[in-house]
């Protein structure tokens, strides 16, 4: 919208200027009027829809000329209109609307309103002045709606089935905003309406229950209501805790520690309880709008499993022990290994889970009080491959466009992602785009929620990203496609690149990868004719022996159709973690430190020298500062075995639970001499520990989180943290300090300053600047940010292409003949990782377990029924689970979530890892299948 | 309306709409139960469960899922305006309900009979048929053998020198060479400016100017574009669309051959109510008549069947019912020309007005004497050309009459015999048009502007004789239970005004409460001036016009007039 030379419109008799675009009640807003048009029906994040008439406002052509009435909502301003928003007649207008309202609910609605008006609906009704219902002995529409029974076997008009939602037709006014926000928001279509006129009434599904329904519990329909018709479990504590106004409810912004999206989260906390958590609609990433994890999955935060003490194993068992004892006795440990061993046999691995700074402290714990560079993160198992491979095509390893681009974008590539199970809100956006009809091309072994839209679902056989990547270049180069100035003016290696291209077999390549080759052919097309394509890509690129390859092929695909340095194009990964891309930038690698300066060359080594105050004197003396490369996790884990690596400290994180092959890293932890654990549960990771410091959760800390488009937001403690526990931070600030370093008191904004010093990217960043959105990165001197990448050159200069030859999976070359099914693995929507979270949380009522996703092609050839226990083995271990069949994977492969690690699914999972960053195959996995 | 439904039905295509399938699925064997059918559609059409029902629920003949539903009787009773004024329906349910048992006979407003009365439909034959005057006296025959057909008889006249809208069509490739020779001839953009020379305005009611709405459907950049032609004829008293449909139907389909070459759309498509299968039948024979002249053209036709729903003639709603969604009345702007069906750039208009296309295009060379002077000639200026009136029952020869406009109405009344019955007001336009008491009628000529400056409305100029014998208390509850029926439940003067209005009448009838007068003047201004489209909008017009001309055979029902009457006290 921009203001339009010298058009303006009449408020109540005031000149003012107006937009394109505008109606006359965005108009009215954005003024600022003291007289407020109220409305019923509207939803700013919702197309406008006319049906309560409340907003109606006069309208004349000139300042006396005759009037008109209409609907401010839906009504676009135009210029010298003169619009009168509270005329006489208006004002009787909306008191006659609202009367009728009121007649169609129960007699007390009024007197409530009257008296303490709480929803947005009773605001309205106290602010018209409507006194009395005059219609006499008035029908109610709730009359005509069927009782269900509820959860105490009564028939009932309150749908109570679910675990959050709930539903309450009797205070329901018809406005609609339900339905259309779970069309319009989260695109799911599960709320309707059935029959016309007077009964018609909200519906879920084919008129079921909630829990029936297919409601994937994002709450959008709550959160908007106006009335409380629909609502939650939370907001009705929340409106109870209302009624009582002598305690203060606070409402503290925050972010979501659960995937990388980065909603951002505003918690009501009464006497340091929480009570419910909406989405702010004036949040950039989100705007209003977050999913079932977000808004619900938050009681694990006053479990009653939270640890509450550390632990020290004392006599092969966990035993309380005071802070004061846990940091001596680490202290003393590591002082010990460190001495005898070396620094080198001491490693930790940090968490994508925390903050930025507390990202940072434990990498500079582990560098400038340690003296080794065996630092790692969980990006290692996700998406270190995104990082390796775009640093090496474009020299920036993080996205290069912003998810707003999405409104712009007029093609969507999506590669090995499942955004609206793992990224809901952002795969709630893209949804949005595509069933308007923005095309889409899936490349994805499963036909996941989004690939029942695309126009193109490439159903490739897991593992052969590369060999369909290769072919879509094949076919734009061919097509004579390219964008050859972008090519000749930004990038190099081209030709190179290109014969290779030209020179593959492409029957071929279409057999290896099961896919119809004009299928590839037609999509390849269309995403090289469009003029703004997107890409996004998720774990099913990265995790791969050939993970790092896949990157750079589809940043080539980028180049070759110069779909970078704009609007609405560039290539972006969906970080699965709320703060892996920090957890990376923070140096949490061991080959990068913070700000990914390598840390082996001798410049970078002066530098970090330098910020972390080192000097022939300190602790670790700038002659034992660590010059080589350390440990990536994996590779942690076998030194452990071998007995090079004495002493591991684990923030937040269940390796045992997660990591691949687990039996392999159960027996690493056990070879330890020093497993230290941060946690706030006690884990089976934390289970194996000698030493346990129970940590706090998201919301009870603050400090940053950066999402997947390069955001660093505020994190602010809406709590304080359990009895006992302490914030992440402060137990490291307080180790560092307990080991000999002066590392000052932790504090959010401290410490920002300090990575701000460290990290070039970081340096405009202060606490008081990032405000309310964030700032994404890079941010310069003054707070200016970047919302896109390479504008006008490469990080690296040019971009690089590279080409890379498919090459079978060793999982796939040495298992396949004894194990001929592909397993390929992947989250659900209400779990979050080995859900120590969300299992502990209402989300376990929803799905309550794994299930291995079968087609009825191999469930009919081995004999397997729906919902039957089945067998699964690989070369490493078996499990048993329950099958479901599905058409949702073909012939020979299988699917399953990691929810419920109880199944052990990691103990199937094999060795294989990315050859350049060694993130493991997780998602190829050689198996047998066998009904149980 | 949601623009995602829209999308993912334009995915699909007109071929393969949602809404037929509902209608289709509804009345096949259901060997799958009727959930399961509309889960598959749902998967199909990559939409929520819940719209599937949402939408199909909307309708009078689709099964909601419930047991008192109105779909899949085996007799429907006609009980619109015409019929109630008639009187004759009591006993032709009576008689209906005697052969067929209670549960088997629904009801329908208006099958457009009005000129016979004593309408009623049958469904348990091969298809549907409509009956109407003597019929009900041979239901045993009728309901015995499947072929007996109706014996409707209703007179077409015409009151000018040349018909436009009632000439015969005999040689129907002839008829269309007229297409051809014009776009020999002409630009796009000349034929256009002819038609906004002739005057042409819709027929629908609302007089919006055809050239005007053409051109700017023209002017949009779209390459996907539809014609689309609302022949959903429910005002009760109407039936003009249904004689062109079955009579003239290639009158019709010329208007929308010639409305998409004018405009660059490829498909026309007509939304036929359920409720005239003749009409269906004779269009659907017409359609096939002109694809077998191979014209040469890439223009295709498609016949959208309804499923009852009055609203569904509001153009809006008529484009979301196409699409399957509800057929709930959506805000404009955007307006169809800029954004209708599927999202795309389309032409709404009535029946009549696409029928006089061919007689506007004719003798285009003759300077003098061409279809659009002769067109533009008629009329005040402002309405031109010729309009169909639909007289009813109450008419001593009842039917069609074409009309040039700005005819005086008594001469139609003339024309049409004089009254068969004691008549003391006519309700002009439909449920949503005046009511006109007989001191105004020599008032009147047929032409928009009259009726506007006396207080009435022409709207879709169906005439229905309102007997002495009616009660005016009455007859304004029947107009607001209308209303109430029809409403499609979106705004709220509407949705819940019209309830309010119904039993406000109500209880006055059965002596409960009187009128508050403040009150229903509230309420009439409030869904005047509130409701998002005419129903709720246009009901209180008439409700006005039987306010101020029957005063007093009203007065006892309003408490500030009457405090005397023993039964109210």
């Amino acid at each position: 919208m921009s203001v339009q030379n010298n058009k303006q419109a009449f408020l109540n008799g005031v000149a003012y200027p107006i937009k394109d675009d505008e109606t006359i009640l965005s108009f009215s807003r954005r003024i600022h009027d003291t007289q407020v048009i109220p409305t019923l029906c509207d939803d700013t994040r919702l197309e406008p829809y006319g049906s309560c008439r409340v907003c109606s406002v006069d309208v004349a052509l000139t300042a006396d000329g005759p009037r008109k009435v209409m609907a401010s909502c839906h009504t676009p301003i135009n210029e010298g209109m003169h619009i009168y928003t509270h005329s006489p007649r208006i004002e009787k207008l909306r008191k006659n609307i609202i009367e009728l309202v009121l007649s169609d609910l129960p007699e007390h609605t009024l007197t409530n309103s009257q008296k303490q008006p709480h929803t947005e609906f009773e605001q309205v009704v106290s602010k018209s002045g409507v006194s009395e219902v005059r219609f006499k002995q008035a029908r109610k529409s709730i009359t005509s709606v069927p009782l269900t029974p509820n959860k105490t076997g009564d028939n009932s008009l309150c749908d109570d089935s679910h675990p959050y939602m709930r539903m309450d037709l009797s205070l329901c006014i018809d406005c609609n905003r339900c339905v259309r926000a779970c069309d319009e928001i989260q695109g799911e279509q599960v709320l309707s309406v059935a029959g016309r006129g007077f009964d018609a009434r909200i519906i879920k599904g084919q008129d079921v229950s909630f829990n029936e329904s297919d409601c994937v519990s994002c709450g959008a329909c709550a959160q908007t209501c106006p009335t409380g018709a629909i609502s939650d479990v939370f907001r009705q504590q929340l409106a109870s805790a209302q009624t009582d106004q002598t305690v203060e409810i606070d409402k503290i912004r925050t972010v979501c520690s659960y995937c990388g999206v980065g909603c951002n989260l505003e918690v009501s906390v009464q006497n340091n309880k929480i009570l419910s958590i909406e989405a702010p609609k004036d949040a950039a990433v989100n705007s209003g709008h977050t999913c079932l994890k977000g808004r619900y999955a938050w009681r694990f935060y006053d479990h009653k499993d939270r640890l509450d003490s550390p632990l020290v194993k004392i006599d092969g068992k966990l035993t309380k022990v005071s802070w004061d004892h846990a940091f001596d006795y680490i202290a003393k440990r590591l002082t010990s290994i460190k001495t005898n061993h070396g620094s080198d046999a001491i490693a930790g691995i940090s968490s994508a889970r925390c903050t930025n700074e507390e990202n940072y402290l434990l990498q500079k714990m582990m560098r400038a009080v340690i003296g080794t560079n065996n630092i790692d993160c969980c990006a290692r198992v996700c998406h270190s491959p995104t990082a390796y491979g775009m640093q090496h095509s474009f020299g920036t390893g993080a996205a290069t466009n912003s998810i707003d681009d999405l409104k712009q974008t007029e093609f969507i590539l999506l590669i090995g992602a499942n955004p609206t199970e793992a990224h809901p809100v952002t795969g709630a956006k893209i949804k949005q785009k595509v069933m308007k009809g923005t095309p889409l091309i899936v490349l994805d072994p499963v036909k996941t929620e989004l690939a029942r839209y695309a126009n193109w679902h490439i159903q490739l056989r897991p593992g052969t990203n590369v060999a369909v990547l290769n072919m879509m270049a094949y076919f734009i180069i061919d097509a004579g496609l390219v964008d050859e100035n972008f090519v000749s003016t930004r990038t190099e290696e081209y030709n190179d690149y290109r014969q290779a291209i030209l020179a593959l077999n492409i029957d071929e390549l279409a057999a290896i990868a099961g896919v119809d080759k004009i299928l590839v052919q037609q999509a390849a097309i269309a995403y090289a004719n469009a003029n703004n394509a997107m890409s996004f890509h998720g774990l099913g690129v990265t995790e791969h022996s050939q993970g790092s390859r896949a990157i750079m092929c589809i940043a080539d695909l980028v180049m070759l159709t110069g779909n970078i340095g704009r609007q609405g194009v560039g290539m972006n990964p969906l970080r699965g973690q709320n703060n892996v891309q920090g957890a990376a930038d923070m140096g949490c690698q061991p080959h990068q430190g913070a700000g990914y300066f390598p840390v082996a060359e001798a410049d970078n080594i002066r530098y970090y020298q330098k910020h972390y105050q080192i000097n022939d004197t300190s602790l670790v003396s700038t002659s034992q500062w660590p010059t080589e490369i350390g440990y990536k996790i994996p590779e942690m884990f076998n030194a452990a075995l071998a007995g090079d690596l004495k002493a591991l400290w684990i923030l937040g994180e269940d390796v045992v639970q997660t990591d691949p092959n687990q039996d392999h890293v159960v027996a690493s932890l056990a070879n330890l001499d020093l497993l230290i654990v941060q946690e706030i549960f006690l884990s089976e990771t934390a289970k194996m520990a000698d030493v346990v410091l129970p940590g706090s959760t998201f919301l009870e800390k603050s400090g940053t989180f950066t999402n997947g488009e390069r955001r660093v937001q505020k994190v602010n403690a809406a709590v304080t943290p359990k009895l006992g526990c302490k914030t992440d931070g402060e137990i490291i600030v307080d180790m560092m300090n307990a080991l000999g370093y002066n590392q000052a008191p932790y504090d959010a904004s401290d410490m920002l300053d300090e990575i701000a010093q460290v990290v070039p990217f970081f340096s405009g960043i202060t606490w008081q600047n990032l405000g309310l959105d964030g700032l994404q990165w890079p941010v310069a001197k003054g707070g200016v940010d970047t919302q896109i990448l390479h504008i006008d050159s490469f990080k690296r200069g040019l971009g690089k292409f590279h080409f890379f030859e498919f090459e079978e999976s060793q999982e796939v070359v040495q298992n396949s003949e004894q194990f001929p099914f592909i397993l390929t693995t992947s989250r659900n929507l209400e779990h979050y990782n080995a859900g120590t979270m969300t299992r502990r949380t209402g989300n376990e009522e929803i799905v309550s377990e794994d299930v291995l996703l079968v087609s009825y092609e191999d469930a009919k050839a081995k004999g397997i029924t729906n919902q039957s226990q089945v067998r699964l083995f690989s070369a490493r271990g078996e499990i048993t689970l329950t099958a479901q069949l599905s058409d949702k994977v073909k012939q020979g492969i299988l699917f399953t979530t990691f929810h419920f690690p109880e199944l052990m699914i990691n103990r199937v999972t094999g060795d294989v890892t990315d050859k350049h960053t060694k993130c493991p195959e997780y998602k190829v996995v050689a198996v047998g299948i066998e009904a149980a | 309306m949601s623009k995602n439904l829209s999308q993912l039905a334009r995915r699909q295509g007109i071929d393969n709409t949602l809404f037929q399938q509902l209608v289709v699925t509804d009345a096949a064997d259901k060997s799958d139960s009727l959930k399961q059918q509309r889960q598959a559609l749902a998967k199909e059409y990559l939409m929520g469960e819940a719209v599937i029902h949402g939408a199909a629920s909307f309708y009078d003949f689709l099964d909601d899922g419930t047991n008192s539903h109105n779909a899949n009787k085996k007799a429907y009773v006609c009980n619109g305006s015409s019929c109630l004024c008639a009187g004759t329906q009591t006993s032709v349910k009576d008689k209906l309900v005697n052969h067929f048992g209670a549960d088997n006979v629904g009801h329908v407003t208006c099958l457009g009979r009005c000129a016979e009365n004593s309408a009623f439909q049958l469904s348990d034959k091969p298809s549907l048929v409509n009956f109407s005057g003597k019929d009900i006296d041979v239901l045993e025959t009728i309901a015995n053998d499947p072929s007996t057909q109706s014996n409707e008889h209703y007179l077409v006249q015409c009151m000018l020198a040349e018909p436009i809208l009632t000439a015969e069509i005999t040689d129907v490739s002839q008829y269309y060479q007229l297409f051809t020779q014009l776009f020999d001839q002409y630009e796009q953009t000349q034929l256009l400016d002819k038609l906004v020379e002739s005057g042409l305005r819709g027929r629908g009611g609302a007089g919006f100017p055809t050239g005007i709405k053409w051109r700017s459907c023209l002017n949009e950049s779209n390459k996907e574009k539809y014609i689309v032609c609302n022949a959903d004829e429910g005002d009760a008293g109407a039936f003009s669309d249904r004689y062109l449909l079955e009579q003239r139907p290639h009158a019709v389909l010329f208007g929308m051959l010639m409305a998409g070459a004018l405009t660059g759309a490829k498909t026309g498509v007509l939304y036929i109510r359920a409720e005239y299968p003749d009409a269906i039948k004779q269009t659907e024979q017409a359609i096939n008549e002109f694809d077998a002249l191979n014209l040469n053209n890439d223009f295709n036709f498609k016949i959208i069947k309804g499923a009852g729903a009055y609203i569904c003639g509001e153009e809006t709603a008529l484009l979301r019912s196409i699409e399957g969604q509800r057929p709930v009345v959506s805000v404009r702007p955007p307006f169809p020309t800029q954004s209708g069906l599927f999202g795309c750039p389309t032409v709404v208009n009535n029946v009549e007005t696409f029928g006089s296309l061919h007689f506007i295009f004719s003798n285009l060379a003759n300077e003098q004497n061409s279809g659009v002077l002769k067109y533009k000639n008629l009329g005040n200026g402002k309405s031109t050309g010729s309009k169909l009136l639909s007289l009813d029952g109450a008419f001593n020869k009842p039917g069609i009459i074409e009309v040039a406009m700005g005819t005086p109405l008594t001469e139609v009344i003339k024309l049409a015999g004089g009254f068969a019955k004691t008549v003391k007001a006519l309700h002009i336009g439909g449920p949503l048009g005046g009511v006109v008491p007989l001191s105004e009628i020599d008032k009147l000529t047929v032409d928009f502007e009259s009726f506007a400056q006396h207080g009435f409305l022409l709207g879709h100029a169906s005439i229905i004789g309102i007997p002495e014998s009616m009660k005016m208390i009455d007859y304004i509850a029947h107009l607001f239970e209308f209303t109430a029926l029809e409403s499609c439940g979106k705004c709220y003067p509407c949705q819940i005004g019209s309830v309010r209005g119904q039993e406000m009448f109500e209880q006055a009838i059965s002596a409960e409460q009187f009128i508050n007068r403040e009150l229903l003047h509230d309420l009439l201004e409030t869904m005047q001036l509130g409701s998002l489209c005419a129903l709720g909008g246009g009901v209180p017009l008439p409700i006005q016009n039987i306010l101020q001309y029957f005063s007093k055979e009203l007065a006892p029902y309003f408490s500030s007039e009457n405090n005397h009457q023993g039964e109210q006290s």
